[in-house]
């Protein structure tokens, strides 16, 4: 099931002083499946897109389908999950078991399955079953994203799309929430990020879109985007231009500090192997 | 994504740059008129009024619109009561209940009065910039001997000010809200219960920490409510007088004529 976007245009208050064009004329595809991220800076209709891909926004122009529905039909909903951005905001359930079942719940789900939707997506998020049963609010505030994640998973949606997700999580938090990307991305699930600061999951991505003033302004490969100079590559990626500028034969499409260790061993090997 | 519900709209008309005190006791004046006046004629003479100011402040009509479509809902509940519970002379009748002539005059008054008590306070919000009318509110109170009771008229007018900064924030935290509920499947039409418990818990969680926070950034900056200075200093002009004295002169006429 796809997600079609279709020359796509929008604006907030339309005919009148305050109207400001959201977006212009955008066109993209995203298949199940692929790991898309969506950068650009704070105001460039990130989220103005992603709320279209759910129904919440209208287009003005053109048209967004999922897998040939129409976006606002109430099924996509369920199809293309959306965290927004600080998602343990959205809590209010009386334990962590019913907040997570309300989703699905407003799908017409009930019972055993429902049971078994919430078990599922807590135990991906990693909530220990002990936790089901007590208020969310005593939570700490990353158990508490987490929570709300699985509220959105337990939709089992074929798309997620996250708003900001690594926005003030601490590295251990951060790391445990990449470790679920990965996670659902393997499952088949396409996974959607928007961010104004996209290098961290640069070397999860299977396509980069950037966006500038409501237009798509780059589309393709995480490598291309680096070498198209939108943003700052990684930290770990200028390191290795920097050594190959200076004349040393590295590699210079890394982005993991694992992935630099070891091509800067294998440079080393080579050399040394050379030397004798 | 702003949201035009009692916003400020930056601009130049001749009342955007009327001192607050003028526009506020104005307001004040206009409420009072609103409800005094009893017949017909009053009232639809306050709305020519108010739709002359509108027309001057070049506020688009979208702001009036947006500071009383939230109130619909409250607006038809009190014209129903009011349309069903008083009078004698019945129009129709409906399971028990009869609608009257007289309760659609009452009616009609009614929720007229509280739209344009909206409108009035719209124009205010929208014309004046919060810390003008910060400073307003301040102006006003000063000579009162609020001291004794313990609050200064400097605390009050944070106060006052401060909810209205909220309004706009916590409606665009409410939108927010909504969006992330109804990508969770929510049917705010067909499920009156569910949308309820599931927007007000957040809301009400949501207000108290934002004001939680507000105090603790206030106090960092150790903010105290005894005599503080004001970075905008507002002097009342001739134009203020000549605008003000104008107003209370046509609201004494509206009020003596109809």
């Amino acid at each position: 099931m796809p997600i079609d976007v279709k020359e796509l245009s929008y604006s907030y208050n339309p005919g009148t002083a305050l109207e400001k064009r959201a977006l212009q004329n955008i066109s993209v595809s995203i298949n199940r499946g692929e790991f898309v991220l969506i950068g650009g800076d704070t105001g460039s209709g990130k989220s103005t897109l992603i709320r279209h891909f759910n129904g919440l926004l209208r287009p003005i122009c053109g048209h967004v389908t999922v897998g040939g529905m129409q976006a606002h039909e109430k099924h996509v909903k369920a199809k293309v999950g959306i965290v927004f951005q600080f998602p343990q905001d959205q809590l209010f359930g009386r334990t962590v078991y019913e907040d997570v079942a309300f989703g699905p719940s407003n799908f017409g789900i009930r019972g055993e399955e429902l049971e078994e939707r919430v078990a599922e997506a807590l135990e991906l998020v990693g909530i220990r079953e002990e936790l089901y049963n007590v208020p969310p609010f005593s939570l700490s505030g990353g158990e508490m994203r987490l929570v709300a994640i699985a509220g959105v998973l337990s939709m089992r949606p074929d798309h997620l799309v996250m708003d900001e997700p690594l926005a003030g999580l601490d590295p251990g938090n951060k790391h445990s929430l990449l470790r679920i990307l990965k996670e659902l991305h393997s499952q088949g699930i396409s996974v959607i990020i928007v961010s104004h600061r996209i290098s961290d999951l640069l070397p999860l991505a299977d396509k980069v879109i950037w966006m500038e003033d409501g237009r798509i302004s780059f589309e393709g490969r995480p490598q291309d985007f680096i070498d198209s100079g939108h943003s700052l590559p990684p930290a770990i990626t200028s390191l290795m231009k920097d050594l190959r500028q200076r004349g040393i034969d590295v590699r210079d499409d890394i982005f993991t500090i694992e992935d630099a260790f070891n091509e800067i061993c294998r440079v080393k090997r080579e050399k040394m192997v050379h030397r004798q | 994504m702003r949201s035009l519900f009692f916003t400020y709209i930056p601009g130049s008309s001749p009342l955007h740059i009327l001192d607050p005190r003028t526009k506020i006791v104005a307001v004040m004046i206009a409420s009072i008129v609103i409800f005094r006046s009893s017949s017909l004629t009053g009232i639809m003479c306050i709305g020519t009024v108010l739709l002359i100011l509108f027309l001057i402040s070049g506020v688009s009509y979208r702001v009036a619109l947006a500071s009383v479509r939230p109130m619909m809902v409250f607006l038809a509940i009190i014209f129903l009561m009011q349309l069903f519970m008083t009078g004698e002379n019945a129009i129709f009748k409906l399971s028990g209940f009869k609608a009257t002539w007289e309760g659609l005059h009452t009616g009609t008054l009614l929720i007229t009065r509280f739209v344009y008590l909206l409108l009035f306070a719209s124009l205010l919000t929208a014309t004046t910039a919060p810390s003008m009318l910060t400073v307003g509110i301040e102006r006003l109170l000063r000579p009162l001997p609020l001291r004794k009771t313990g609050i200064s008229s400097f605390d009050l007018a944070t106060m006052m000010s401060l909810s209205i900064h909220f309004v706009p924030l916590l409606h665009e935290k409410f939108e927010h809200l909504m969006d992330a509920q109804v990508s969770r499947g929510l049917d705010l039409k067909h499920d009156p219960f569910r949308t309820v418990h599931s927007l007000s818990v957040p809301m009400i969680r949501t207000a108290l920490r934002s004001s939680e926070e507000v105090a603790f950034a206030m106090e960092s900056r150790c903010y105290q409510g005894i005599s503080r200075t004001s970075l905008f200093d507002p002097a009342i002009q001739k134009k203020d007088f000549l605008a003000l004295s104008s107003f209370i002169a046509l609201m004494w006429l509206i009020l003596l004529l109809a």
